[in-house]
Protein backbone atom coordinates (compact mmCIF):
# COMPACT_ATOMS: atom_id res chain seq x y z
CA UNK A 1 0.00 0.00 0.00
CA UNK A 2 1.08 3.47 -0.60
CA UNK A 3 0.07 6.70 -0.74
CA UNK A 4 2.30 9.31 -3.15
CA UNK A 5 2.30 12.80 -2.21
CA UNK A 6 1.60 15.48 -4.28
CA UNK A 7 1.17 18.56 -1.96
CA UNK A 8 2.93 18.07 1.80
CA UNK A 9 0.94 20.91 3.58
CA UNK A 10 1.71 23.16 5.77
CA UNK A 11 3.67 20.95 8.17
CA UNK A 12 3.11 17.24 7.43
CA UNK A 13 5.43 14.87 9.95
CA UNK A 14 5.48 11.01 10.68
CA UNK A 15 4.92 10.89 14.61
CA UNK A 16 4.90 8.06 16.83
CA UNK A 17 4.29 8.08 20.19
CA UNK A 18 7.71 9.91 20.69
CA UNK A 19 11.29 9.16 21.84
CA UNK A 20 11.63 9.32 25.18
CA UNK A 21 14.94 8.51 27.24
CA UNK A 22 17.24 10.76 25.16
CA UNK A 23 16.89 14.14 27.23
CA UNK A 24 20.13 13.72 27.95
CA UNK A 25 22.21 14.05 24.75
CA UNK A 26 19.91 17.16 23.76
CA UNK A 27 17.35 14.90 22.14
CA UNK A 28 13.52 16.41 22.47
CA UNK A 29 11.21 13.88 23.38
CA UNK A 30 8.89 14.68 20.33
CA UNK A 31 6.09 12.47 19.42
CA UNK A 32 2.78 13.30 18.35
CA UNK A 33 2.00 17.13 19.84
CA UNK A 34 -1.69 15.98 19.90
CA UNK A 35 -1.31 12.38 21.91
CA UNK A 36 -5.36 12.08 21.86
CA UNK A 37 -5.65 12.38 18.43
CA UNK A 38 -3.23 10.23 18.00
CA UNK A 39 -3.86 7.49 19.73
CA UNK A 40 -7.59 7.73 18.61
CA UNK A 41 -6.83 7.52 14.96
CA UNK A 42 -5.00 4.57 15.73
CA UNK A 43 -7.34 2.64 17.26
CA UNK A 44 -10.23 3.12 14.50
CA UNK A 45 -7.80 0.80 12.80
CA UNK A 46 -6.94 -1.56 15.18
CA UNK A 47 -3.51 -0.31 15.06
CA UNK A 48 -1.67 0.21 18.78
CA UNK A 49 -2.73 3.05 19.81
CA UNK A 50 1.19 4.33 19.50
CA UNK A 51 2.14 3.23 15.49
CA UNK A 52 3.81 5.64 13.83
CA UNK A 53 0.90 8.15 11.80
CA UNK A 54 1.11 11.60 9.68
CA UNK A 55 0.43 14.38 11.62
CA UNK A 56 -1.09 17.20 9.35
CA UNK A 57 -0.69 21.24 11.06
CA UNK A 58 -3.54 23.49 10.12
CA UNK A 59 -3.53 22.69 5.98
CA UNK A 60 -2.75 18.80 5.56
CA UNK A 61 -1.51 17.09 2.68
CA UNK A 62 -2.81 15.83 -0.66
CA UNK A 63 -1.79 12.55 -1.57
CA UNK A 64 -2.96 10.15 -4.27
CA UNK A 65 -3.96 6.26 -3.39
CA UNK A 66 -2.26 3.65 -5.26
CA UNK A 67 -3.89 0.77 -3.83
CA UNK A 68 -7.17 0.31 -2.26
CA UNK A 69 -6.75 1.17 1.88
CA UNK A 70 -8.38 1.69 5.16
CA UNK A 71 -6.98 4.80 6.63
CA UNK A 72 -8.53 6.89 10.00
CA UNK A 73 -8.15 10.24 10.45
CA UNK A 74 -8.71 12.05 13.71
CA UNK A 75 -8.52 15.52 15.79
CA UNK A 76 -9.13 18.85 14.10
CA UNK A 77 -11.36 19.01 11.22
CA UNK A 78 -8.82 20.25 8.03
CA UNK A 79 -11.46 20.07 5.61
CA UNK A 80 -10.75 16.48 4.42
CA UNK A 81 -12.19 15.22 1.46
CA UNK A 82 -11.30 12.36 -1.56
CA UNK A 83 -11.97 12.91 -5.57
CA UNK A 84 -13.10 11.75 -7.83
CA UNK A 85 -16.50 11.15 -5.67
CA UNK A 86 -16.02 14.40 -3.94
CA UNK A 87 -16.96 13.07 -0.65
CA UNK A 88 -15.79 14.51 2.75
CA UNK A 89 -13.68 13.04 4.97
CA UNK A 90 -14.53 14.53 8.59
CA UNK A 91 -12.67 13.40 11.56
CA UNK A 92 -13.11 10.18 13.82
CA UNK A 93 -13.68 7.84 11.40
CA UNK A 94 -11.73 5.33 9.76
CA UNK A 95 -12.69 4.92 5.40
CA UNK A 96 -12.16 2.89 2.61
CA UNK A 97 -9.82 4.13 -0.14
CA UNK A 98 -9.79 3.10 -3.86
CA UNK A 99 -6.54 3.01 -5.81
CA UNK A 100 -6.44 6.11 -7.81
CA UNK A 101 -8.21 8.21 -5.13
CA UNK A 102 -7.14 11.82 -4.19
CA UNK A 103 -7.20 12.65 -0.33
CA UNK A 104 -7.00 16.70 0.26
CA UNK A 105 -6.89 18.76 3.31
CA UNK A 106 -6.92 21.84 2.35
CA UNK A 107 -7.66 23.54 5.97
CA UNK A 108 -8.43 23.80 9.17
CA UNK A 109 -12.75 23.98 9.24
CA UNK A 110 -13.20 23.46 12.53
CA UNK A 111 -11.54 21.70 16.16
CA UNK A 112 -8.12 21.17 17.03
CA UNK A 113 -5.05 22.29 15.05
CA UNK A 114 -3.75 19.30 13.88
CA UNK A 115 -5.50 15.80 12.72
CA UNK A 116 -3.83 12.35 12.32
CA UNK A 117 -4.21 10.11 9.27
CA UNK A 118 -3.61 6.20 10.52
CA UNK A 119 -2.39 3.60 8.08
CA UNK A 120 -2.74 -0.17 8.69
CA UNK A 121 -0.11 -1.27 11.08
CA UNK A 122 1.43 2.42 10.99
CA UNK A 123 3.38 4.08 8.10
CA UNK A 124 6.38 1.72 7.31
CA UNK A 125 9.09 3.96 8.28
CA UNK A 126 12.79 2.87 10.58
CA UNK A 127 13.15 3.43 13.66
CA UNK A 128 15.60 5.57 14.87
CA UNK A 129 16.90 6.08 18.45
CA UNK A 130 13.45 3.74 19.52
CA UNK A 131 10.99 5.61 17.65
CA UNK A 132 9.89 6.34 14.27
CA UNK A 133 9.54 10.05 15.17
CA UNK A 134 9.99 12.82 12.97
CA UNK A 135 12.91 15.04 15.00
CA UNK A 136 12.97 18.05 12.76
CA UNK A 137 15.50 19.61 15.36
CA UNK A 138 18.07 16.71 14.59
CA UNK A 139 16.71 15.79 11.00
CA UNK A 140 16.35 12.11 11.56
CA UNK A 141 13.45 9.90 12.05
CA UNK A 142 10.26 9.73 10.26
CA UNK A 143 11.02 10.21 6.70
CA UNK A 144 14.52 11.74 6.40
CA UNK A 145 13.77 13.75 9.47
CA UNK A 146 12.00 16.32 7.52
CA UNK A 147 8.14 17.01 6.57
CA UNK A 148 6.62 15.59 3.92
CA UNK A 149 7.10 17.11 0.76
CA UNK A 150 5.39 16.37 -3.15
CA UNK A 151 6.82 13.16 -4.45
CA UNK A 152 7.37 11.18 -1.61
CA UNK A 153 5.92 8.04 -0.94
CA UNK A 154 4.07 6.64 2.02
CA UNK A 155 4.03 2.69 2.30
CA UNK A 156 1.81 1.40 5.67
CA UNK A 157 3.55 -1.15 7.79
CA UNK A 158 1.12 -3.67 6.93
CA UNK A 159 -1.07 -4.96 4.10
CA UNK A 160 -4.41 -3.67 4.44
CA UNK A 161 -7.24 -5.72 6.05
CA UNK A 162 -10.38 -4.24 4.83
CA UNK A 163 -11.72 -3.32 7.82
CA UNK A 164 -15.59 -1.71 8.38
CA UNK A 165 -16.15 2.28 7.91
CA UNK A 166 -16.22 3.33 11.76
CA UNK A 167 -17.20 6.43 13.02
CA UNK A 168 -16.18 7.73 16.75
CA UNK A 169 -19.16 8.61 18.91
CA UNK A 170 -19.23 12.17 18.73
CA UNK A 171 -18.54 13.13 22.17
CA UNK A 172 -14.92 10.65 22.24
CA UNK A 173 -13.78 13.12 19.59
CA UNK A 174 -11.61 16.28 20.40
CA UNK A 175 -13.49 19.17 21.51
CA UNK A 176 -13.39 22.98 19.97
CA UNK A 177 -9.90 25.35 20.43
CA UNK A 178 -11.22 26.93 23.71
CA UNK A 179 -10.27 24.37 26.62
CA UNK A 180 -8.93 24.62 29.65
CA UNK A 181 -5.99 23.75 30.89
CA UNK A 182 -5.29 22.64 33.89
CA UNK A 183 -2.24 23.21 35.88
CA UNK A 184 -0.18 22.50 38.75
CA UNK A 185 1.95 25.23 40.75
CA UNK A 186 5.89 25.27 39.58
CA UNK A 187 8.16 23.63 41.76
CA UNK A 188 9.78 27.18 43.13
CA UNK A 189 6.61 28.49 44.91
CA UNK A 190 7.50 31.59 46.66
CA UNK A 191 4.94 34.51 48.05
CA UNK A 192 5.94 35.98 44.50
CA UNK A 193 5.14 33.04 42.14
CA UNK A 194 2.05 32.43 44.14
CA UNK A 195 0.55 36.05 42.74
CA UNK A 196 2.42 35.54 39.23
CA UNK A 197 0.41 31.97 39.27
CA UNK A 198 -2.91 33.51 40.13
CA UNK A 199 -2.28 36.28 37.31
CA UNK A 200 -1.40 33.64 34.89
CA UNK A 201 -4.68 31.61 35.22
CA UNK A 202 -6.42 34.79 35.47
CA UNK A 203 -5.76 35.80 32.37
CA UNK A 204 -7.61 34.93 28.90
CA UNK A 205 -4.66 33.78 26.43
CA UNK A 206 -4.46 33.68 22.75
CA UNK A 207 -2.27 31.24 20.86
CA UNK A 208 0.29 33.32 19.20
CA UNK A 209 1.21 32.95 15.47
CA UNK A 210 4.78 31.99 15.73
CA UNK A 211 3.30 28.40 18.11
CA UNK A 212 5.25 25.54 16.78
CA UNK A 213 5.84 21.74 17.73
CA UNK A 214 8.45 23.32 20.22
CA UNK A 215 6.05 24.95 22.09
CA UNK A 216 2.59 27.43 22.11
CA UNK A 217 3.41 31.25 22.57
CA UNK A 218 0.33 32.85 24.60
CA UNK A 219 -0.55 36.46 23.68
CA UNK A 220 -2.13 38.37 26.39
CA UNK A 221 -1.49 41.11 28.43
CA UNK A 222 2.39 40.57 29.51
CA UNK A 223 2.98 39.11 32.98
CA UNK A 224 5.54 40.99 35.32
CA UNK A 225 8.29 38.67 34.58
CA UNK A 226 11.33 38.18 36.48
CA UNK A 227 14.64 39.45 35.70
CA UNK A 228 16.33 36.83 37.80
CA UNK A 229 17.83 34.17 35.81
CA UNK A 230 17.71 30.60 36.37
CA UNK A 231 20.48 27.69 36.07
CA UNK A 232 19.03 25.72 33.31
CA UNK A 233 17.39 22.67 34.24
CA UNK A 234 15.39 19.43 32.43
CA UNK A 235 11.92 20.83 32.10
CA UNK A 236 8.59 18.48 30.86
CA UNK A 237 6.12 18.82 27.56
CA UNK A 238 3.70 21.34 29.49
CA UNK A 239 6.00 23.45 31.39
CA UNK A 240 5.21 26.94 31.08
CA UNK A 241 7.94 29.38 31.01
CA UNK A 242 8.01 32.99 31.50
CA UNK A 243 10.71 34.99 29.13
CA UNK A 244 11.99 38.45 30.13
CA UNK A 245 9.10 39.80 27.71
CA UNK A 246 6.20 38.59 29.86
CA UNK A 247 4.50 36.21 27.12
CA UNK A 248 4.54 32.82 28.33
CA UNK A 249 5.43 30.11 26.41
CA UNK A 250 3.78 26.38 27.05
CA UNK A 251 5.97 23.49 25.97
CA UNK A 252 5.24 21.30 23.33
CA UNK A 253 6.09 17.77 22.37
CA UNK A 254 9.58 19.11 20.39
CA UNK A 255 10.60 20.92 23.33
CA UNK A 256 14.37 21.45 24.07
CA UNK A 257 15.10 18.80 27.27
CA UNK A 258 16.10 21.69 29.14
CA UNK A 259 15.40 25.44 29.74
CA UNK A 260 16.55 28.48 31.54
CA UNK A 261 13.02 30.51 32.16
CA UNK A 262 11.37 30.74 35.33
CA UNK A 263 8.34 28.31 35.51
CA UNK A 264 5.22 29.93 36.24
CA UNK A 265 2.86 26.56 36.14
CA UNK A 266 3.07 23.02 34.68
CA UNK A 267 0.03 21.82 32.21
CA UNK A 268 -0.58 18.46 33.59
CA UNK A 269 -0.23 15.39 31.24
CA UNK A 270 -3.67 14.36 30.87
CA UNK A 271 -4.48 18.17 29.08
CA UNK A 272 -1.35 17.60 26.78
CA UNK A 273 -4.05 16.74 23.65
CA UNK A 274 -5.77 20.01 24.33
CA UNK A 275 -2.69 22.04 24.08
CA UNK A 276 -1.73 20.39 20.92
CA UNK A 277 -4.99 21.00 19.87
CA UNK A 278 -4.42 24.82 19.69
CA UNK A 279 -4.02 26.91 16.87
CA UNK A 280 -3.10 30.28 16.40
CA UNK A 281 -5.46 32.48 17.65
CA UNK A 282 -6.97 29.71 19.90
CA UNK A 283 -8.26 31.13 23.35
CA UNK A 284 -7.27 29.21 25.77
CA UNK A 285 -7.56 29.47 29.75
CA UNK A 286 -5.84 27.73 32.61
CA UNK A 287 -7.18 26.32 35.91
CA UNK A 288 -4.97 24.92 38.97
CA UNK A 289 -5.51 21.81 40.11
CA UNK A 290 -4.41 19.44 42.87
CA UNK A 291 -1.89 17.07 42.24
CA UNK A 292 -4.70 13.99 42.86
CA UNK A 293 -6.80 15.83 40.43
CA UNK A 294 -3.91 15.75 37.60
CA UNK A 295 -3.64 11.89 38.50
CA UNK A 296 -6.88 11.06 38.46
CA UNK A 297 -7.22 12.98 34.69
CA UNK A 298 -4.82 11.14 33.81
CA UNK A 299 -6.46 7.30 34.71
CA UNK A 300 -9.37 9.08 33.34
CA UNK A 301 -7.80 9.49 29.71
CA UNK A 302 -6.38 5.83 29.83
CA UNK A 303 -9.96 4.66 30.62
CA UNK A 304 -11.27 6.71 27.60
CA UNK A 305 -8.59 5.30 25.39
CA UNK A 306 -9.51 1.59 26.43
CA UNK A 307 -13.40 2.28 25.83
CA UNK A 308 -12.67 3.74 22.02
CA UNK A 309 -10.18 0.89 21.60
CA UNK A 310 -13.26 -1.66 22.86
CA UNK A 311 -15.78 0.07 20.96
CA UNK A 312 -13.57 -0.17 17.73
CA UNK A 313 -13.09 -3.38 18.38
CA UNK A 314 -16.90 -4.53 18.73
CA UNK A 315 -17.91 -2.54 15.97
CA UNK A 316 -15.47 -4.61 13.61
CA UNK A 317 -16.78 -7.62 15.10
CA UNK A 318 -20.48 -7.15 14.43
CA UNK A 319 -19.48 -6.02 11.28
CA UNK A 320 -18.04 -9.12 10.23
CA UNK A 321 -21.18 -10.61 12.15
CA UNK A 322 -23.43 -8.91 9.36
CA UNK A 323 -21.15 -9.53 6.83
CA UNK A 324 -21.10 -5.81 6.11
CA UNK A 325 -17.54 -5.56 5.28
CA UNK A 326 -16.99 -2.01 3.54
CA UNK A 327 -16.84 -3.17 -0.31
CA UNK A 328 -14.19 -0.78 -1.75
CA UNK A 329 -14.99 -1.85 -5.16
CA UNK A 330 -18.37 -1.22 -5.28
CA UNK A 331 -17.68 2.17 -3.16
CA UNK A 332 -15.26 3.61 -5.72
CA UNK A 333 -17.09 3.18 -8.18
CA UNK A 334 -20.30 4.87 -6.53
CA UNK B 1 13.33 23.94 57.62
CA UNK B 2 16.84 24.81 56.78
CA UNK B 3 18.88 22.43 54.98
CA UNK B 4 22.73 21.69 54.90
CA UNK B 5 24.54 23.09 51.65
CA UNK B 6 25.12 19.73 50.51
CA UNK B 7 21.74 18.48 50.82
CA UNK B 8 19.79 18.70 47.35
CA UNK B 9 16.40 20.30 46.90
CA UNK B 10 13.92 17.02 45.90
CA UNK B 11 10.76 18.69 44.69
CA UNK B 12 7.83 17.09 42.23
CA UNK B 13 7.80 19.40 38.76
CA UNK B 14 4.21 18.76 37.46
CA UNK B 15 2.66 15.41 37.30
CA UNK B 16 5.45 13.33 36.07
CA UNK B 17 8.98 14.48 37.37
CA UNK B 18 10.72 15.14 40.54
CA UNK B 19 13.30 17.96 40.00
CA UNK B 20 16.64 17.91 42.37
CA UNK B 21 18.28 20.77 42.61
CA UNK B 22 21.79 20.78 44.02
CA UNK B 23 23.67 24.40 44.87
CA UNK B 24 22.85 26.49 41.96
CA UNK B 25 25.86 27.11 40.53
CA UNK B 26 28.16 25.94 37.26
CA UNK B 27 30.84 24.21 39.41
CA UNK B 28 32.63 20.96 38.58
CA UNK B 29 32.13 19.82 41.79
CA UNK B 30 28.63 20.49 41.85
CA UNK B 31 28.16 19.25 38.10
CA UNK B 32 30.29 15.68 39.36
CA UNK B 33 26.85 15.46 41.83
CA UNK B 34 24.46 15.72 39.24
CA UNK B 35 26.06 12.58 36.89
CA UNK B 36 27.10 10.47 39.51
CA UNK B 37 23.06 10.45 40.55
CA UNK B 38 21.90 10.60 37.17
CA UNK B 39 24.13 7.20 36.53
CA UNK B 40 22.62 5.79 39.68
CA UNK B 41 19.08 6.68 38.64
CA UNK B 42 19.75 5.75 35.03
CA UNK B 43 20.46 1.98 36.34
CA UNK B 44 17.32 2.07 38.27
CA UNK B 45 15.48 3.20 35.28
CA UNK B 46 16.63 0.72 33.36
CA UNK B 47 15.16 -2.21 35.54
CA UNK B 48 11.16 -2.16 35.55
CA UNK B 49 10.51 0.67 37.49
CA UNK B 50 8.13 3.66 37.33
CA UNK B 51 11.10 6.00 36.54
CA UNK B 52 12.31 7.26 33.16
CA UNK B 53 15.77 8.48 31.91
CA UNK B 54 16.94 10.70 33.91
CA UNK B 55 17.94 14.50 32.35
CA UNK B 56 20.75 16.48 33.79
CA UNK B 57 22.03 19.78 33.75
CA UNK B 58 24.41 21.98 35.39
CA UNK B 59 23.18 21.47 39.03
CA UNK B 60 20.18 19.43 38.88
CA UNK B 61 18.68 16.54 37.25
CA UNK B 62 14.77 16.22 36.36
CA UNK B 63 13.82 12.35 36.84
CA UNK B 64 10.53 11.61 35.03
CA UNK B 65 8.28 9.01 36.40
CA UNK B 66 4.89 7.64 35.34
CA UNK B 67 2.07 9.16 37.95
CA UNK B 68 0.02 5.97 36.73
CA UNK B 69 2.50 3.35 38.71
CA UNK B 70 3.64 5.56 41.67
CA UNK B 71 2.63 7.80 43.92
CA UNK B 72 4.18 11.05 43.67
CA UNK B 73 5.21 11.82 47.53
CA UNK B 74 6.48 8.06 46.83
CA UNK B 75 8.33 9.15 44.05
CA UNK B 76 10.33 12.19 45.71
CA UNK B 77 10.92 10.23 48.65
CA UNK B 78 12.56 7.71 46.58
CA UNK B 79 14.28 9.97 44.75
CA UNK B 80 15.71 11.90 47.57
CA UNK B 81 16.94 8.87 49.21
CA UNK B 82 19.48 7.86 45.89
CA UNK B 83 19.96 11.76 45.60
CA UNK B 84 21.72 12.03 49.83
CA UNK B 85 23.01 8.52 49.94
CA UNK B 86 26.72 8.92 50.76
CA UNK B 87 28.20 7.07 47.38
CA UNK B 88 26.76 10.41 45.78
CA UNK B 89 30.58 11.44 45.19
CA UNK B 90 31.69 8.26 44.27
CA UNK B 91 32.52 7.88 40.39
CA UNK B 92 30.94 4.11 40.24
CA UNK B 93 30.07 3.70 36.75
CA UNK B 94 31.34 6.44 35.11
CA UNK B 95 32.60 6.87 32.19
CA UNK B 96 36.92 6.88 31.78
CA UNK B 97 37.81 10.56 31.22
CA UNK B 98 38.20 11.15 27.97
CA UNK B 99 39.95 14.41 26.01
CA UNK B 100 37.95 15.61 22.79
CA UNK B 101 40.00 17.91 20.47
CA UNK B 102 38.01 20.31 18.10
CA UNK B 103 40.11 21.99 15.19
CA UNK B 104 38.61 25.16 14.98
CA UNK B 105 38.92 27.56 12.43
CA UNK B 106 38.16 31.08 14.08
CA UNK B 107 37.77 34.42 13.02
CA UNK B 108 36.66 35.55 9.14
CA UNK B 109 33.43 33.89 7.92
CA UNK B 110 33.85 30.86 10.31
CA UNK B 111 34.02 33.76 13.31
CA UNK B 112 31.72 36.40 12.14
CA UNK B 113 31.92 37.73 15.83
CA UNK B 114 35.35 37.76 16.64
CA UNK B 115 35.57 41.12 16.38
CA UNK B 116 32.44 41.96 18.47
CA UNK B 117 34.10 39.48 21.39
CA UNK B 118 37.73 41.22 20.80
CA UNK B 119 35.97 44.99 20.86
CA UNK B 120 34.08 43.89 23.87
CA UNK B 121 37.20 42.34 25.83
CA UNK B 122 39.23 45.31 25.17
CA UNK B 123 41.49 43.10 22.96
CA UNK B 124 42.98 41.76 19.79
CA UNK B 125 41.33 39.16 17.88
CA UNK B 126 44.25 36.98 18.21
CA UNK B 127 44.34 37.20 21.88
CA UNK B 128 40.60 36.23 22.11
CA UNK B 129 41.55 33.01 19.78
CA UNK B 130 44.76 32.46 22.26
CA UNK B 131 42.33 32.63 25.17
CA UNK B 132 39.26 30.87 23.65
CA UNK B 133 42.36 27.72 22.90
CA UNK B 134 43.92 28.14 26.33
CA UNK B 135 42.25 26.16 28.36
CA UNK B 136 40.29 22.63 28.96
CA UNK B 137 36.79 23.07 29.11
CA UNK B 138 34.41 20.34 30.93
CA UNK B 139 31.31 19.19 29.16
CA UNK B 140 28.66 20.01 32.15
CA UNK B 141 25.60 19.31 29.98
CA UNK B 142 23.69 18.44 26.95
CA UNK B 143 20.39 20.12 25.54
CA UNK B 144 19.15 23.10 23.38
CA UNK B 145 19.84 20.47 20.31
CA UNK B 146 20.46 16.92 19.76
CA UNK B 147 24.29 16.82 20.58
CA UNK B 148 24.54 20.42 21.88
CA UNK B 149 27.36 20.54 24.99
CA UNK B 150 27.70 23.40 27.49
CA UNK B 151 31.68 23.71 27.88
CA UNK B 152 32.67 25.86 30.75
CA UNK B 153 34.41 27.99 32.08
CA UNK B 154 35.35 30.47 29.43
CA UNK B 155 37.95 32.76 30.29
CA UNK B 156 36.58 35.69 31.98
CA UNK B 157 38.33 38.30 29.78
CA UNK B 158 36.39 37.05 26.81
CA UNK B 159 33.33 35.97 28.46
CA UNK B 160 30.95 37.61 26.13
CA UNK B 161 27.00 37.99 26.89
CA UNK B 162 24.73 36.83 24.34
CA UNK B 163 24.07 39.07 21.16
CA UNK B 164 21.23 41.35 22.25
CA UNK B 165 19.02 40.26 18.94
CA UNK B 166 19.81 36.04 17.86
CA UNK B 167 20.95 34.82 14.77
CA UNK B 168 17.59 33.28 12.39
CA UNK B 169 20.59 30.92 10.86
CA UNK B 170 23.87 29.63 12.60
CA UNK B 171 25.66 27.39 10.51
CA UNK B 172 26.57 23.86 11.31
CA UNK B 173 29.82 23.64 13.46
CA UNK B 174 29.89 27.09 14.49
CA UNK B 175 31.66 27.94 17.66
CA UNK B 176 30.13 30.13 20.35
CA UNK B 177 30.51 32.29 23.89
CA UNK B 178 27.64 32.80 25.79
CA UNK B 179 29.02 34.30 29.18
CA UNK B 180 31.29 31.80 30.19
CA UNK B 181 30.13 29.90 28.35
CA UNK B 182 30.95 28.07 25.14
CA UNK B 183 30.05 25.66 22.70
CA UNK B 184 29.32 24.15 18.90
CA UNK B 185 25.92 24.02 16.71
CA UNK B 186 25.74 20.29 16.01
CA UNK B 187 22.90 21.75 13.18
CA UNK B 188 22.44 24.95 11.41
CA UNK B 189 19.62 26.57 13.35
CA UNK B 190 18.50 29.92 14.88
CA UNK B 191 21.38 31.20 17.75
CA UNK B 192 22.57 33.71 20.28
CA UNK B 193 26.00 32.58 21.12
CA UNK B 194 29.23 35.47 20.16
CA UNK B 195 30.30 32.55 16.84
CA UNK B 196 34.36 33.48 17.24
CA UNK B 197 34.95 30.09 14.20
CA UNK B 198 33.47 26.62 13.43
CA UNK B 199 35.07 23.05 13.54
CA UNK B 200 34.36 20.75 10.95
CA UNK B 201 33.92 18.04 13.84
CA UNK B 202 30.63 16.00 13.41
CA UNK B 203 28.94 16.55 16.82
CA UNK B 204 25.97 14.84 16.55
CA UNK B 205 25.49 11.50 13.70
CA UNK B 206 22.08 9.42 14.56
CA UNK B 207 24.30 6.20 12.92
CA UNK B 208 27.22 6.55 15.60
CA UNK B 209 26.26 4.99 19.00
CA UNK B 210 26.32 7.07 20.96
CA UNK B 211 25.20 9.96 18.35
CA UNK B 212 26.46 12.27 20.35
CA UNK B 213 30.32 12.84 19.70
CA UNK B 214 30.11 14.45 23.28
CA UNK B 215 29.59 12.97 27.29
CA UNK B 216 29.09 15.19 30.11
CA UNK B 217 32.13 14.84 32.09
CA UNK B 218 34.33 14.96 28.99
CA UNK B 219 36.89 17.52 28.39
CA UNK B 220 37.00 19.43 25.00
CA UNK B 221 40.28 21.69 23.85
CA UNK B 222 39.85 23.83 20.92
CA UNK B 223 42.73 23.55 18.88
CA UNK B 224 43.46 26.64 16.18
CA UNK B 225 43.88 25.56 12.43
CA UNK B 226 43.92 27.94 9.68
CA UNK B 227 41.26 28.18 7.80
Amino acid sequence: MTLEILDGGLLTTIQDAGRPGFGHLGVPEGGAVDPDAFAAANLLLGNSADAAAIEMTLSGPTFRVRNAVTIAIAGGDLGGFVQPRDRRLPPGAAYGLAAGDTVSFPGRVSGGARAYVALPGGVNVAAVLGSRSTCLAGGFGGLEGRPLRRGDTIEAATADTARAELHLPADSVAGSGAPVVRVLPPPAMSDRDDGLLAAFTAAPWSVGPDSDRMGLRLAGPPLAAERRTVVSHGVTWGTIQLPPDGSPIVLLADHQPTGGYPVVAVAIAADRGALGACGPRDRVRFREVTHDEAVTALRERRERLEATSAAVEAAAVAARDEESWLDLSSWAGG
Amino acid sequence: MTRSLDEPLVRPFGDTAVLVSFREAIDPAVNDRVHALTRRIRRLAASDDPFGSPVPAYSSVLVPFDPLRVDADEAVDHVRVLASSDDDRTVEGAEPNRTIELPTRYGGDAGPDIDEVAGWAGLTTSDVVELHASVPYRVYMLGFAPGFAYLGRVPAAIATPRRDSPRARVVAGSVGIAGEQTGVYPFESPGGWQLIGRTDAVLWDVRRDPPALLAPGDTVRFVPVKS
